[in-house]
């Protein structure tokens, strides 16, 4: 993880957190079948706060954020978002999921439609916004992301970083109040982290409330207000991130952090 | 890299080298048949004997089908005195009438034609490029075509719903012909035509349906002037066959058998317990049985469980059979289609806030689909050569009309020429099919 070239700047952004909690876990558990996936998780993420989570593969914190729009299910506990409760009910649901955004790790943009269509598509068909309209929010965000030039291609013909702008500016023309980013940077080549990086740090600089899984160290000490530690299903450390990576608390956050900081 | 630019003496710029051509005895022609018949003296052999082989086969069929064949004759008997080892075409010419239309009226036939070019006319837009409202006039085709079809072919009385539905296909047709001439010629559609030529283009966007319903309207009692007096007689479906009988009962099949496989597929891959069962008890139970025993099923079987005063047309009963064989094949093509959707796909659209409906509209099928073109095409190609099954519940398909070529007493024992011509009209037909399904894969490839 090549941390001086990715963040340039050390320094940390300024956060804009209000009171308002956006999200909550109360006691969520999660099973796979047998496999006990999320164990007594509670969290709560206020307006325009920026979570970084990590830990090792398997350690559930995918898991956590995708039962944020309910793309997995939690079997006990409650999750409120933006005071709407996820309970199964398919309007609740509906309602989260075109007021968060999700960025995926394999980007998952519709490989047989051009950029911009991608970018149209969901505020066309969700939130029947005519097409005139749509396509001048979608040239808006694609160029926050810097890539106006590739409206009209098709994503096959982008590099990765490229792709994972595109699936952020994809998010972002739905106007989400919370963006979630699972692991965004993990599929991509090394010369292209950055560039990626660089579009979430403008856009944590616009005050976006977000949950990120990345192991991006710099990039959460820059950016986040939090780092949460997760290992086996569970909340093992939550800190600020200055304290986090200079004095963590247990000793699992300890040997994590040391195996991925050694070179 | 070539550009950067070194400002210290002891940087190496590095430059990439530019390009050569391969050496030319690899490319080309001579590249070709060097790297494939003429590698080694043992290929070199090989490919020649493959030529004698190619060479033989073909001459004795040229011999007997083009040199020795006899192309005019009253009888087998004369084509037999005439040229005894070449193909007797006399007989197939001679034929050619039944092989077309089976025993439908010679007076009559031409409503078979009228209906063909009518389909052809009224499709033929979808290959004029940057045509707009193609699925305007792809809807009306299949709502209202059928019956416009139905009633040509059947003929007799219309009833008062036949009596709508054929005058309101005759609309569609006109509409969509005039739309396709004004959009080609000055590049707006028909329905901006109506709302502008009306006055209505400054009003709201919703009030525009009612200019465009009225004009239809207009359309459709001007058509019910001139037709609704128009009728043809009745001609019985029994005497329906040859191509013709093919070609329908194919073609009712495959129009059907895509949207009911696509049904089919999605219940089975739903979460609704019910309506999965249904469907896999559906898709199972079609998928074990011989599409004979369909038929048989279907003509013989069905009668049982229905009123005794309700008669069923033998060919509807066979055309239905045969629809749900084809669907059931379909819908597992399909679910292959759905499943090699990547779950990413399916996820980010649940992300969006796409409902499933429209997920599945707008991303997954059209992936899916676009992927299955080959499976479907090759699916559509059995299902056009499986038709000749319905000759066993005696409908007189072309395979049929061409047997009977071989016992009618004037031509008896006729049966290699019929089996021939049949073979190459299929050919021509699926290798057709085969050829549309491949410059469709090419123009909608697009880099995934």
């Amino acid at each position: 993880m090549s941390e001086e070239a990715t963040v340039t700047s050390e320094e940390h952004i300024a956060s804009a957190i209000s009171d308002e909690v956006v999200i909550t876990f109360e006691d969520v558990n999660k099973w796979y079948g047998e496999f006990h996936v999320l164990k007594d998780i509670n969290l709560s993420v206020q307006k325009g706060e920026r979570i970084v989570i990590c830990g090792p593969s398997g350690s559930g914190k995918s898991t956590l954020i995708r039962c944020i729009n309910r793309l997995e299910p939690h079997q006990d506990g409650h999750i409120t978002v933006n005071g709407v409760s996820l309970d199964g009910s398919v309007k609740n649901i509906d309602a989260i999921r075109s007021d968060v955004g999700m960025v995926f790790q394999s980007f998952n943009l519709f490989p047989h439609l051009t950029v911009v269509e991608n970018c149209t598509l969901a505020p066309m068909w969700v939130k029947k916004m005519p097409l005139a309209e749509a396509e001048k929010v979608a040239m808006k965000y694609l160029e926050r992301v810097k890539i106006p030039e590739q409206a009209e291609k098709y994503p096959g013909q982008l590099s990765g970083g490229q792709q994972q702008r595109v699936a952020i500016a994809r998010s972002l023309c739905m106007s989400p109040s919370i963006m979630l980013f699972d692991e965004p940077t993990s599929a991509l080549d090394p010369e292209m982290i950055s560039e990626v990086l660089d579009v979430m740090v403008e856009l944590a600089e616009s005050g976006m409330t977000m949950l990120c899984v990345t192991h991006e160290m710099a990039f959460a000490k820059k950016v986040a207000d939090r780092v949460i530690f997760m290992d086996f299903g569970e909340i093992v450390e939550e800190n600020a991130p200055q304290e986090f990576f200079e004095n963590a608390k247990v000793d699992r956050t300890q040997l994590f952090l040391s195996q991925i900081l050694a070179h | 890299m070539a550009s950067v630019e070194s400002s210290s003496g002891d940087v190496i710029v590095f430059t990439p080298k530019a390009s050569k051509p391969p050496p030319p005895t690899t490319v080309g022609v001579l590249g070709w048949l060097r790297e494939n018949l003429f590698y080694s003296w043992f290929s070199t052999i090989v490919t020649f004997a493959a030529l004698y082989v190619i060479f033989i086969t073909f001459a004795a069929l040229y011999q007997w089908g083009i040199a020795d064949a006899v192309w005019e004759a009253e009888s087998r008997r004369q084509c037999l005195d005439t040229s005894p080892d070449g193909a007797c075409w006399a007989g197939i010419i001679t034929w050619m009438n039944g092989i077309i239309y089976g025993r439908y009226p010679v007076g009559e036939q031409w409503r078979i034609d009228l209906g063909f070019i009518l389909l052809i006319l009224w499709m033929a837009p979808f290959w004029f490029p940057r045509l707009k409202g193609k699925i305007g006039i792809g809807v009306c085709i299949v709502a209202t075509y059928p019956f416009l079809a139905g009633y040509l072919f059947a003929g007799g009385e219309r009833g008062w719903f036949m009596q709508f539905t054929v005058m309101l296909a005759v609309t569609a047709f006109i509409n969509s012909w005039l739309h396709v001439v004004l959009a080609l010629a000055t590049g707006r559609t028909l329905g901006e035509w109506v709302v502008s030529l009306t006055g209505f283009a400054g009003k709201h966007e919703r009030m525009h349906k009612y200019p465009i319903f009225g004009f239809t309207a207009i359309v459709y009692a001007i058509v019910y002037f001139f037709l609704h007096d128009w009728s043809v007689v009745s001609v019985e479906t029994n005497l329906w066959g040859g191509l013709f009988l093919t070609l329908l009962i194919a073609g009712v099949a495959i129009v059907t058998a895509l949207p009911g496989g696509i049904t089919l597929a999605l219940a089975r891959r739903s979460h609704m317990p019910v309506i999965r069962v249904f469907a896999i008890a559906f898709i199972e139970l079609f998928r074990s049985v011989p599409l004979i025993t369909v038929l048989f099923m279907a003509v013989t079987m069905m009668p049982l469980f229905l009123p005794p005063d309700f008669q069923l047309n033998k060919l509807v009963q066979a055309i239905i059979g045969v629809c749900l064989f084809a669907a059931a094949y379909m819908a597992e093509v399909v679910r292959g289609g759905l499943q090699a959707v990547p779950n990413g796909q399916y996820e980010a659209a649940k992300a969006m806030g796409l409902t499933y409906w429209k997920s599945m509209n707008l991303i997954i099928l059209p992936q899916a689909l676009k992927l299955m073109i080959p499976n479907i095409v090759s699916n559509f190609i059995g299902l056009l050569k499986d038709t000749t099954l319905v000759s066993i519940i005696g409908l007189y398909d072309m395979l049929l009309m061409l047997k009977a070529a071989g016992q009618n007493p004037i031509w008896i024992g006729l049966h290699t020429e019929p089996l021939m011509f049949g073979a190459m009209v299929y050919f021509v037909l699926c290798f057709a099919m085969s050829q549309y399904s491949q410059s469709l894969e090419r123009k909608l490839k697009t880099t995934r």
